[in-house]
């Protein structure tokens, strides 16, 4: 990773603003604007701090991005945008895209998204990329020229379509089948996960009730009064204090979310692979079939059943003219074919060298991070039972004073 | 006269220098300024001391029976049991089941160890089954009607909702028995009580329970208590005191039990969607290479917290809940002993009333409005003794309970930081390249 974006160049995503504007259908619409600060890393060992530059952009715009990474870099696995709309809240969370809680997290979203693509070793070289970080105008443009809409294969849309692949990959096969039970997996655990907030918060919260009817006990006794009235207070701390614990732990849940997403642009690459696959064995099909006519034609034996055969039966034989043109045809075809063929399969191999580089370095990087997330996970929970035992043993020791 | 005695009545009878007067106890000191928020410090600790006569100076007749229990009340305001003052020691243990082909029910054994005259051996081991302490609750009420009787716990369980034979239940329910023994144990008065005495000793409790009457004894038996009839014009402020503290207190209490048991129901719920949660690591572990010991580790820790959860909600259901169920109810029956106060002295004032409507050149008090007074002064007496007794016991089982309540979340979150701390070093562990 020596020659990184990331490590010439600081990136970040600083601000969001609400900004009220016109779309395409000339409605007005709210959306919020992201502010992207960047700033040159090289001159700061001579004290000096090299200029920010900033612009705004919006969250389709990221999403314009990661599409045309996508398209470009088919064998690549593209670094996941933070989710669209809020999904697996609990009930405190808002769903609404306007809520700042949501938007802040999208934030911080956002630029893990740049981060992640500023220290992938091939994507950070990406020109478009570069522009999107630095040119505000034109830049929407300048993506559109590179006409990589073309590209994009709309098939890869359809996402349970089955392509009956010959000779699969078994190690793409078994990557595709990975990748969807990673997503199922990892979908489940952010549900339940939720479930489990949500349950946590109602235990924490009903116990703010015994700080007033302590205080309210409290008021009728002598000697107990005290000691009840201070415990009541170290109740409403407890209560309170699973707001903090909650939030902390969406960071957590983010975390698995873009490993959720980034489970999606694995099975990505695999339906890319598929789909050349497909192509190639298509082609070769075509090919031999193209051939086998050749032959036949040249022959003048009929091997297999076809139409053309049984017609000419019937209703007489071409002359040798028009059979020579077609042969003709055919073996210009033939050669275009083999040539398409050779193209295809270099291709191929060029595909599944180096997108088996990348889902190495994706598994590496994936259960590296998972690992710390897991780490910071296991800590927030000892944080949060550590905080529990101190409010209960200041508790006890109101009470021991009764 | 030397301060109050810590002896018990047993060890021979004081001089009269020694006891004071129950008159002289009405002094108005004792009622102290009238917005006093809890009656439990009204009473002066040095009772005791006070010289036994009449503020005219005549000496006073001790001998009628309604005075004794409160002279002897008097001997036990400093109930500061440690153990060398203790002469009696009562156990309820040992639940067995009975199976019958009228009915099955369980019996507990009931032991005791004495030294006191009023007990022929020092130890004795009975089996007693609930509709036993129930009886004694009912003569105790009958027979000292002037003294706070400790609650039992509820008597019916709706069927089908609990199971009277589950350990939890008998062992809930055991230990609120071994409690009610041991308040009538503590008490100067009632554990003197003769029925308690048959409850403590008798092999065949049924055979006694038949004779119907108790024999007479100079514990406050022969008096009786008018009930109803008598309006009251007004509580004297100590008691209508009392009265509001239990009012607002069993109020407090009854939050406080429905904000523990919506606590447990909410930490149940919680469990529920931890026992989902856990294992859905172990399956993603089951997906992975490296990352499988991390999330198997995950996974099991979270399934101790589960069992940790599961410990501290049985441990609240079974400890907390009772205790505080019994305070309502001690709460009730303490309210229905200050009414049944009530009507002794608006039937006293009426008498009064009555007497003083005559007119009469000597207004002799007669004797049967004398006899009122007397039992207006034991009551009271018994009463404020009973109240205070009462106030410092509440103080400690609260004391206890909540510090227990809070023992055991605390060790809840060790027990969870614990399983927590434990699978960091897995976590952090990198695996040998293979």
């Amino acid at each position: 990773m020596e020659d990184c974006l990331a490590r010439k160049m600081e990136i970040t995503v600083s601000e969001a603003e609400k900004r009220t504007g016109r779309n395409a259908m000339n409605m007005q619409e709210t959306y919020t604007a992201y502010l992207i600060e960047t700033r040159a890393v090289e001159s700061q060992s001579e004290g000096q701090c090299a200029p920010v530059d900033s612009l705004w952009r919006r969250y389709s715009e990221f999403e314009l991005l990661r599409n045309y990474l996508s398209v470009t870099y088919p064998h690549i696995v593209v670094p996941p945008l933070p989710e669209k709309r809020a999904d697996f809240v609990w009930h405190k969370l808002s769903a609404d895209n306007m809520d700042p809680d949501f938007v802040e997290r999208r934030r911080i979203g956002l630029e893990n998204f740049l981060l992640r693509v500023a220290s992938h070793p091939v994507l950070c070289q990406d020109k478009i990329f570069y522009s999107f970080l630095t040119q505000e105008g034109g830049w929407k443009e300048m993506v559109n020229e590179t006409g990589f809409q073309l590209k994009a294969d709309s098939r890869l849309k359809a996402l349970n379509a089955t392509f009956r692949v010959k000779n699969p990959d078994k190690r793409f096969t078994e990557l595709k089948h990975y990748s969807d039970e990673l997503q199922s997996v990892i979908s489940h655990l952010l549900r339940v996960r939720a479930r489990v907030a949500d349950r946590l918060y109602g235990v924490y919260k009903v116990h703010g009730n015994y700080g007033r009817v302590f205080s309210e006990w409290s008021a009728i006794e002598k000697e107990m009064g005290d000691g009840l009235q201070s415990a009541g207070h170290h109740m409403d701390v407890y209560a309170a204090s699973i707001d903090d614990i909650l939030e902390e732990e969406e960071h957590y849940a983010d975390q698995l979310k873009e490993y959720l997403f980034y489970a999606e642009a694995l099975r990505a690459v695999c339906r890319k692979h598929e789909l050349m696959q497909y192509d190639l064995e298509m082609a070769a099909q075509d090919l031999a079939s193209k051939k086998q006519q050749c032959e036949e034609l040249a022959t003048g034996t009929v091997r297999t059943f076809s139409l053309k055969g049984m017609t000419s039966k019937l209703f007489g034989q071409e002359t040798p003219e028009q059979r020579e043109a077609k042969i003709k045809v055919l073996e210009e075809q033939i050669q275009e074919g083999e040539e398409q063929l050779k193209s295809k399969n270099l291709e191929g191999r060029d595909f599944v060298k180096s997108a088996w580089a990348d889902i190495e370095r994706f598994k590496e990087q994936k259960n590296h991070d998972l690992k710390e997330a897991l780490i910071s996970y296991a800590v927030m929970q000892i944080s949060m039972c550590k905080k529990g035992i101190q409010v209960w043993t200041n508790a006890k020791e109101c009470f021991s004073k009764m | 006269a030397a301060g109050a005695p810590k002896a018990l009545p047993s060890s021979g009878p004081k001089s009269l220098r020694e006891m004071p007067h129950p008159l002289a106890a009405s002094s108005s000191e004792e009622m102290g300024p009238p917005l006093t928020p809890s009656p439990d410090l009204l009473l002066p600790r040095s009772i005791a001391d006070k010289d036994l006569s009449l503020p005219n100076g005549t000496p006073v007749d001790t001998s009628s029976p309604a005075s004794s229990s409160s002279l002897l009340n008097r001997l036990q305001l400093d109930d500061d049991l440690d153990g060398e003052t203790r002469d009696l020691f009562v156990t309820v243990d040992d639940p067995k089941k009975h199976v019958c082909t009228m009915e099955t029910y369980i019996t507990y054994r009931v032991t005791t160890k004495t030294t006191r005259a009023e007990f022929d051996l020092p130890e004795y081991s009975v089996r007693r089954r609930y509709q036993d302490f129930d009886w004694l609750r009912n003569k105790l009420e009958e027979s000292q009607p002037t003294h706070l009787i400790p609650p039992l716990p509820e008597k019916f369980v709706v069927k089908g909702v609990v199971d009277r034979f589950s350990e939890e239940f008998v062992e809930t329910r055991r230990k609120a028995l071994d409690k009610f023994l041991k308040r009538i144990t503590d008490h100067p008065v009632l554990s003197f009580n003769e029925h308690f005495n048959v409850f403590l000793t008798a092999k065949d409790l049924n055979a006694y329970k038949k004779q119907g009457m108790a024999l007479l004894s100079k514990m406050g038996e022969s008096v009786k208590y008018v009930t109803g009839g008598y309006k009251l014009r007004s509580r004297p402020l100590e008691f209508a005191a009392i009265g509001e503290y239990l009012d607002t207190f069993s109020l407090k209490l009854g939050t406080i039990d429905r904000i523990a048991q919506r606590i447990i129901k909410e930490q149940l719920e919680y469990l529920v969607e931890l026992r989902e949660y856990g294992p859905v690591y172990s399956t993603w572990g089951g997906l992975e290479v490296e990352l499988s010991e991390p999330l198997e580790g995950v996974s099991a820790c979270i399934g101790n917290c589960c069992t940790a959860l599961e410990e501290l909600s049985e441990d609240m259901t079974e400890d907390f809940l009772p205790v505080l169920r019994e305070y309502i109810l001690y709460s009730e029956s303490m309210k229905n002993v200050l009414k049944k106060r009530d009507q002794v002295q608006a039937e006293y004032e009426a008498k009064l009333e009555a007497v003083a409507l005559k007119k009469e050149d000597h207004p002799k008090v007669p004797t049967d409005v004398e006899k009122c007074q007397d039992r207006v002064e034991c009551f009271n007496a018994d009463l404020k003794a009973d109240m205070e007794r009462w106030q410092n016991n509440k103080r400690q089982d609260f004391r206890q309970l909540l510090m227990g309540m809070a023992d055991k979340n605390i060790q809840y979150y060790e027990k969870c930081l614990t399983a927590w701390e434990s699978i960091i070093p897995l976590l952090q562990d990198k695996p040998e390249t293979k």
